[in-house]
C-alpha cells in the first residue's frame, strides 16, 4: 500500500463572495484551495513518511 | 438505503468521523446541480462560473485559446490545478470530476499531440458538453468516461498527474477517491487539485443534510 508524500496547500482564497446566489459557504469560512502531492515511489518512501506522521487535530 | 462512510482515517491521533449519508440521494442532488450548470449555465448559481470564474482563479488567457464557449460556460471549478505545476507534452492526465471539460481540454493542448487525457464525470449532460467541445476543438488526445470518483475507470498506474477542480468537496467518502487517485498514478506521480475547505467546525447535523454538500 502506498499513498501520498510532500502534501502542500499553496493558495486559499475567498472565491464564493459576490456569486449570484447566496450561499452557506461563509457561515463556514469556506475558501478554495489548490493543493498538490505526489504518490510516494516505493513502499519504502511511503513507511518512512508515515512514521514521520505528525499532525494536530483542532479542537 | 442508508450507508455509512468513513471520512478520513484513524492514523495516529488524527479522529475518525463517521456520517451516515444516503449516498444515492447525494450523488442525485449533485447530478442535478451540475446538470443545471450544463444546461442552463447564465441562470445565476451560488458559486462564480465561466470566463469570469477561470479569470478569478488565475487561468491564463492563452489557456483558453481554443477552449469551446460550451466548456468555458458551464466551468465550476473552485482552485487551478495547473499553477501547480507544468504540464509536460506528452504526459498522461487523469481529470477526475471534469465536468464540460475546461481542464481536460487545457491538460491536453498542454500533452500535447503524444500525451493522453482521460476526464471522468458522473454527470451525463457534463459529459455531452466536455465530448462536444472536444470535438469541436479537434482534440484527438481527449476523451471522457462516465464514472465515479471512488471507481475511476482507468488502468493502474495509468497517469503522470491526476488533476480536480472542486470534486473532492463533493464526495463523502474522500479516502476512497484519493486511493484512486493513487491508484491510477505511476509511481511518484503528481496530484495536483482545486478543491475548498472550511475554517470553521461543521456540527454532524450539518454534515448530514445533503442541501449544504451543494450549495
Amino acid at each position: 500500500m502506498a499513498g501520498f508524500v510532500d502534501f502542500e496547500i499553496t493558495w486559499r482564497a475567498d472565491v464564493f463572495s459576490g456569486a449570484p446566489q447566496s450561499s452557506s459557504a461563509a457561515n463556514y469560512g469556506t475558501v478554495g484551495i489548490n493543493f498538490r502531492a505526489r504518490k510516494s515511489r516505493d513502499e519504502a518512501e511511503w513507511a518512512t513518511a508515515l512514521a514521520a506522521l505528525n499532525c494536530e487535530v483542532p479542537a | 438505503m442508508s450507508t455509512t462512510y468513513q471520512v478520513g482515517e484513524t492514523m495516529n491521533n488524527i479522529v475518525v468521523e463517521t456520517l451516515d449519508l444516503n449516498l444515492v440521494d447525494l450523488r442525485r442532488a449533485i447530478q442535478d446541480e451540475y446538470a443545471e450548470v450544463a444546461l442552463h449555465p447564465q441562470q445565476g448559481f451560488h458559486f462564480h462560473t465561466g470566463r469570469p470564474l477561470a479569470r478569478m482563479l488565475g487561468y491564463a488567457e492563452e489557456w483558453l485559446v481554443g477552449i469551446p464557449e460550451t466548456s468555458i460556460e458551464s466551468f465550476a471549478g473552485t482552485g487551478n490545478p495547473f499553477s501547480l505545476g507544468k504540464l509536460k507534452p506528452g504526459e498522461r492526465v487523469v481529470d477526475v470530476g471534469s465536468g464540460a471539460g475546461i481542464d481536460s481540454l487545457i491538460a491536453a493542448k498542454m500533452g500535447g499531440p503524444t500525451g493522453q487525457v482521460i476526464g471522468v464525470d458522473m454527470t451525463p449532460a457534463m459529459l455531452n458538453k466536455a465530448r462536444q467541445a472536444a470535438a469541436e476543438a479537434k482534440l484527438a488526445n481527449v476523451e471522457f468516461r462516465e464514472g465515479y470518483a471512488e471507481a475511476l475507470p482507468v488502468p493502474d498506474s495509468w497517469a503522470d498527474v491526476v488533476i480536480s477542480n472542486g470534486v473532492l468537496n463533493l464526495m463523502p467518502d474522500k479516502a476512497a477517491a484519493l486511493a484512486e487517485m493513487a491508484r491510477v498514478l505511476k509511481p511518484s506521480g503528481r496530484l495536483q487539485l482545486g478543491d475548498i475547505l472550511v475554517q470553521k467546525a461543521m456540527p454532524d447535523s450539518a454534515k448530514r443534510k445533503i442541501d449544504l454538500w451543494t450549495g
